[in-house]
């Protein structure tokens, strides 16, 4: 868009360009290398820049160590019902709002939108108490309920956006061959949204899966514990810091959500970004 | 004559489609607000069981005693908040909290304004610089954490190695130890959570700039700052209030990093309102003290709230 105009201009660009990078990049860089270092090149004052003997023992000990398939297999569990659970309620809602004329639409929409400015710290002050008292606590289904706070508001938001957009011709075409609202929605409506519904299952899921507020809170025993919390305890104990351990396990607990994205991110950064710019 | 919501059987169709339009019109009418209100339902249901009922309730709970000493929450009026206003150390949290967000906020966008001017820029390998940036807004929470405690390490760190090469500093410095050490480290490893979202946000609006404007902006002779200042910048004001308003409120909540990093501390000096009562709740179980804090922080969210709602129901 701006084709600078000297070369001045080009050179300090350039390198605000190469700083903003480097913030942006070297820590992931980082993280990548001191995994791969094994612990005499790891713990140096002045380290390497790449791994000069890369090793894979951190990795090996990340999975031998505090039940990382375990983690990783409850989070799944967590993120994929939450995520499940989430998509479902916000597709229902959001095409209530964008295809039915009714009085009230507009003020629920304001009141599940405005639920995205309660912080959820202040939320769990009372769900804990609840979850407690229907035997829901430390439970993966207590915590799967409770994340539909993370992603909500944002999700019927982006569905109502994406429905509202779905030529309404069709749907009368539909209604008048008879086809009731029930099958309209799920047999036509529906597979027309495949990547909106998508867009909107992954921000739930990432949400939920990078959570440690509610999950360090509502989960407690070791066996249902999710990856943030259980990366948080099995490493950097005031004691006993295991960096290369702590790095490696954060590569892996952090792939699942990286492969997602590196296919779906087209999808997701319209999505996310649609209702807001306009 | 309820053929919509009657649904699934063709017979009733085909009459209805006879029927003349205005009474169509009214059948479809009744039938449009009971599926639209049943299409809501669900989501309704589990927005009352998990946002609505505890904020209320925690709402309530502000006015009460309820703490380990007090089982059932007993009604004290405005004591909390007394209590609060007389309580240097939660006065604190607030200054804390301010000077975090702020921070955040301003690097944040000047930063991710910066880095959206460079992707839009056209150069080789553009497209695979855009997808990359996503990464650390994707991270878990505590993988992030793990990154910049690590590069702030005292002992192995890379930024005490680099100050160290670079003869900024004579000797290792445990910057996690210190009030001003650890909120730089807050601040930094929140600004680059939070720079590609918000930059996508700024790629999105410059999408839209009128070339031609700017196009004829140069043959006038326009200089690169001129265009940035008089044609860029304007251009994405209204994108520039939504990515504040969402830096606000996303930094005002913020707590699994600065958690997962400081733990709030040292002592109180990342002692921001989310973490001030997380632990109010959850470690001294002082539910009442913990709700009427929470009750304060959401008041300070409800400014840039306001303006967010009132930009995102221009579209409803």
């Amino acid at each position: 868009m701006l084709e600078l105009s000297s070369t001045p201009a080009r050179i300090t660009f350039g390198v605000f360009a190469a700083l903003l990078a480097a913030f942006l990049f070297s820590p992931v860089y980082w993280l990548i290398i001191s995994a791969l270092k094994g612990n005499a090149e790891l713990y140096r004052v002045i380290p390497t820049l790449w791994p000069h003997e890369p090793v894979l023992a951190h990795v090996r000990t990340a999975f031998e160590r505090g039940n990382l398939f375990l983690n990783l297999k409850n989070s799944l569990v967590v993120s994929g019902g939450a995520a499940v659970l989430n998509t479902a309620l916000a597709a229902y809602a959001g095409y209530s709002v964008a295809k039915f004329n009714y009085a009230g639409r507009r003020p629920l929409m304001v009141l599940l939108l405005s639920a995205q400015v309660l912080p959820f710290g202040l939320l769990l002050i009372t769900i804990y108490p609840v979850m407690a008292r229907f035997g829901l606590l430390d439970t993966h289904l207590g915590l799967i309920l409770a994340s539909i706070v993370f992603a909500l508001p944002v999700s019927t938001y982006m569905l109502y956006s994406y429905f509202s957009q779905a030529p309404t011709e069709i749907i009368e075409a539909a209604r008048a061959d008879g086809a009731g609202e029930w099958r309209i929605f799920h047999t036509i409506i529906l597979p027309l949204s495949i990547p909106a519904l998508v867009t909107v299952f992954l921000y739930a899921f990432m949400w939920s899966w990078n959570d440690l507020l509610y999950s360090m809170t509502l989960i407690v025993s070791e066996d249902k514990r999710t990856i943030g919390p259980g990366l948080l305890l099995n490493y950097l104990n005031e004691t006993n810091a295991d960096w290369g351990g702590a790095m490696a396990a954060s590569i892996v607990a952090s792939l699942p959500i990286l492969i997602a994205f590196a296919f779906l991110q087209r999808w997701f950064i319209q999505g996310v970004t649609a209702g807001a710019v306009k | 004559m309820n053929a919509v919501s009657a649904g699934g059987i063709t017979v009733t169709g085909a009459p209805a489609a006879r029927l003349s339009p205005l009474a169509r019109r009214a059948g479809l009418k009744t039938g449009e607000r009971r599926v639209g209100w049943l299409f809501m339902t669900p989501a309704l249901i589990a927005f009352a069981a998990v946002i609505l009922a505890p904020f209320l309730s925690a709402l309530g709970l502000a006015f009460t005693r309820y703490d380990l000493q007090t089982p059932n929450p007993v009604f004290i009026g405005l004591a909390n908040f007394a209590q609060i206003a007389a309580s240097p150390e939660i006065r604190e949290s607030f200054v804390v909290t301010f000077v975090f967000v702020s921070l955040a906020t301003v690097f944040t966008i000047v930063l991710a304004l910066a880095w959206a001017l460079i992707l839009n820029q056209p150069f080789r390998g553009r497209a695979a610089l855009r997808t990359a940036t996503i990464i650390p807004w994707v991270l878990p929470s505590t993988v992030s954490a793990f990154i910049w405690a690590w590069i702030f390490n005292s002992r192995y760190g890379l930024l005490n190695a680099a100050m160290l090469e670079m003869g900024l500093i004579d000797q290792p410095v445990a910057w996690l130890s210190t009030s001003a050490g650890a909120m730089t480290a807050i601040v930094i490893a929140k600004v680059w959570i939070s720079i590609p979202v918000t930059m996508t946000f700024f790629l999105a609006g410059l999408q839209s700039l009128d070339r031609e404007q700017i196009d004829a902006a140069r043959v006038d002779g326009a200089g690169d700052f001129a265009v940035l200042k008089d044609h860029v910048l304007p251009h994405l004001r209204p994108v520039l209030l939504v990515v504040v308003v969402l830096a606000v409120i996303g930094n005002l909540q913020q707590f699994d990093k600065i958690y997962a990093l400081t733990g709030g501390g040292p002592v109180r000096a990342t002692t921001v309102l989310s973490i001030e009562v997380y632990r109010r709740a959850f470690d001294s179980w002082d539910i009442g003290m913990a709700s009427a804090v929470g009750l304060l922080w959401v008041a300070t969210i409800i400014p840039p709230a306001y303006l967010y709602l009132r930009h995102l129901l221009k579209t409803v």
